[in-house]
């Protein structure tokens, strides 16, 4: 119930960024990659069994497909990847704090951009130059990095709601990994 | 957790990763979008088409009204920019209609063999139905006198009726004191450009203003019916005659049109009585010409007159 509330709510942010970044020409290429944000938040959060994350964010990673119009099946196949590499981390790493949030996002912008171009390179998918592409993904990962702290604690928000006891409930607010 | 838990977990784990590999595959040999994808577009774009609703419809609130800061100041520099165009435009068509107003006077000057000296209407007195009862001009008793007629390029307008300091009023000719003798041509038989021939049917009168306050209206009582009418030429007076100037009584020029006749009031046999409507809009002149002295005679040999020789050294060679 918690990962489809939260995959859900991913699923609302991603329909209403890509309304209002439509309305800001300017911003260009800088769109936050709310799924990576999302996959990564599942993966970190993903308490004894990683299969209902991965569930999760390939669920969400499909109904992107279907918004931004991608073959069905790369974002999902990239955000799966994503949620694994944010489990491997979770191991390791505690994000907790501003700036972790930020570089963390960061960090996650940027491997769910690289996976994504290994994917389409290993699927024979067209692609633009390699510049472009590069500056594509240094401009979401810039995107992501500022916006991930505040979808990390709508998140957290989530987990909150859904947490037992008052002890998860601080936990999941702290964003201390159950 | 059991290891064969966590087995169960990665194995699921590999299986759910295996799926979206697969629909991509499959995706991109197919190249459309399958039923599920179908349905499932079906389901959600109600959704985003309300959620982009709700986002334009707060961008188009912000962009509206709050992002309007520095239109107010903007909105202030055009409408003075506004108010000074409009001010120019008023001039510059003020100085248009005077232009216009002098090329008139320059034709009548040329085209008239007498003395006269440009005015510019500086006002005009209306009646209750917006019609100009007489003009002020801008010339004085070191200039014009009294009884100086008044014309524009279009027509006799009327004579100075009062001179005082340097300005002066001229009665129309739809004035009731107002009379000049006129002939009556018919506009099928144009006038000649020898001096003094009109292209008059003959009948002769005075036209004299009905001092109506809806119109400019003359009438012309005891036309005569007899005269010199042209070979062929009916001498009867018809609805859309031309009334010109006799250049008799001295004061205005022979040959100026006045006006067309309107209506025949009354025939008798001998006389005719007609209503005129005069040529000029008198609303509508800005500058007119006074005629300072009257026009010299015509000169009755100035048909055989031979053009004389030029005199030696003006020859060209």
């Amino acid at each position: 119930m918690r990962t489809a509330t939260i995959v859900l709510t991913a699923y609302l942010l991603c329909v209403v960024v890509a309304s209002t970044w439509r309305l800001l020409p300017w911003i260009g290429d800088a769109i936050p990659d709310v799924g990576a944000l999302t996959a990564a938040y599942l993966g970190l959060t993903a308490r004894r069994q990683v299969s209902p994350a991965i569930g999760g964010a390939i669920v969400l990673g499909y109904l992107i497909d279907l918004i931004s119009g991608a073959p069905p099946g790369l974002i999902a196949l990239v955000l799966a990847l994503t949620t694994l590499v944010a489990r491997a981390v979770q191991q390791r790493i505690l994000v907790r704090g501003a700036a972790i949030s930020i570089a963390f996002s960061a960090f996650v912008a940027l491997v769910s951009g690289i996976l994504a171009l290994v994917v389409r390179g290993v699927y024979r998918m067209p692609s633009a130059a390699f510049s472009i592409e590069l500056r594509h993904v240094v401009w979401v990962t810039l995107a992501t990095a500022v916006l991930g702290p505040v979808v990390w604690k709508i998140f957290r928000r989530i987990d909150a709601a859904f947490a037992r006891t008052h002890r998860e409930r601080e936990a999941a607010l702290e964003g201390l990994a159950p | 957790m059991t290891l064969r838990r966590r087995l169960v977990d990665w194995s699921l784990t590999g299986v759910l990763i295996l799926v979206p590999a697969l629909v991509l595959r499959a995706s991109l040999s197919r190249g459309t979008p399958s039923a599920l994808d179908q349905a499932l577009l079906r389901i959600t774009a109600p959704l985003e088409t309300g959620v982009s609703w709700v986002v334009e419809g707060i961008g188009g609130t912000w962009s509206r009204y709050v992002a309007l800061v520095d239109v107010e100041a903007e909105n202030r520099e055009l409408r003075e920019d506004n108010e000074r165009l409009r001010k120019d435009l008023a001039a510059m068509t003020r100085k248009a209609y005077d232009v216009a107003a002098l090329e008139d006077l320059a034709v009548v000057k040329k085209r008239t063999p007498a003395d006269t000296l440009g005015a510019r209407v500086i006002g005009a007195p209306l009646s209750p139905q917006f019609r100009v009862l007489r003009l002020k001009i801008d010339r004085g008793n070191r200039e014009i006198a009294t009884d100086m007629p008044v014309i524009t390029s279009e027509g006799p307008v009327g004579r100075v009726d009062k001179v005082y300091g340097d300005y002066a009023d001229v009665i129309l000719i739809s004035d009731p004191s107002s009379r000049i003798d006129v002939v009556i041509r018919d506009p099928a038989q144009p006038a000649t450009q020898a001096a003094g021939d009109t292209g008059a049917i003959g009948a002769r009168g005075l036209l004299v203003g009905l001092g109506r306050a809806d119109s400019y209206a003359c009438k012309i009582e005891w036309l005569e019916r007899q005269g010199r009418p042209v070979p062929g030429a009916d001498a009867k007076v018809k609805v859309g005659d031309e009334v010109v100037t006799s250049g008799l009584g001295a004061s205005f020029p022979a040959g100026l049109v006045v006006g067309k006749v309107a209506k025949i009031i009354g025939d008798d046999g001998m006389f005719q009585s007609v209503e005129v409507t005069p040529t000029v809009d008198v609303s509508r002149v800005r500058a007119v010409m006074v005629l300072l002295a009257p026009p010299p005679p015509p000169d009755p040999d100035a048909k055989s007159r031979r053009r004389s020789e030029p005199a030696f050294g003006a020859r060209p060679l």
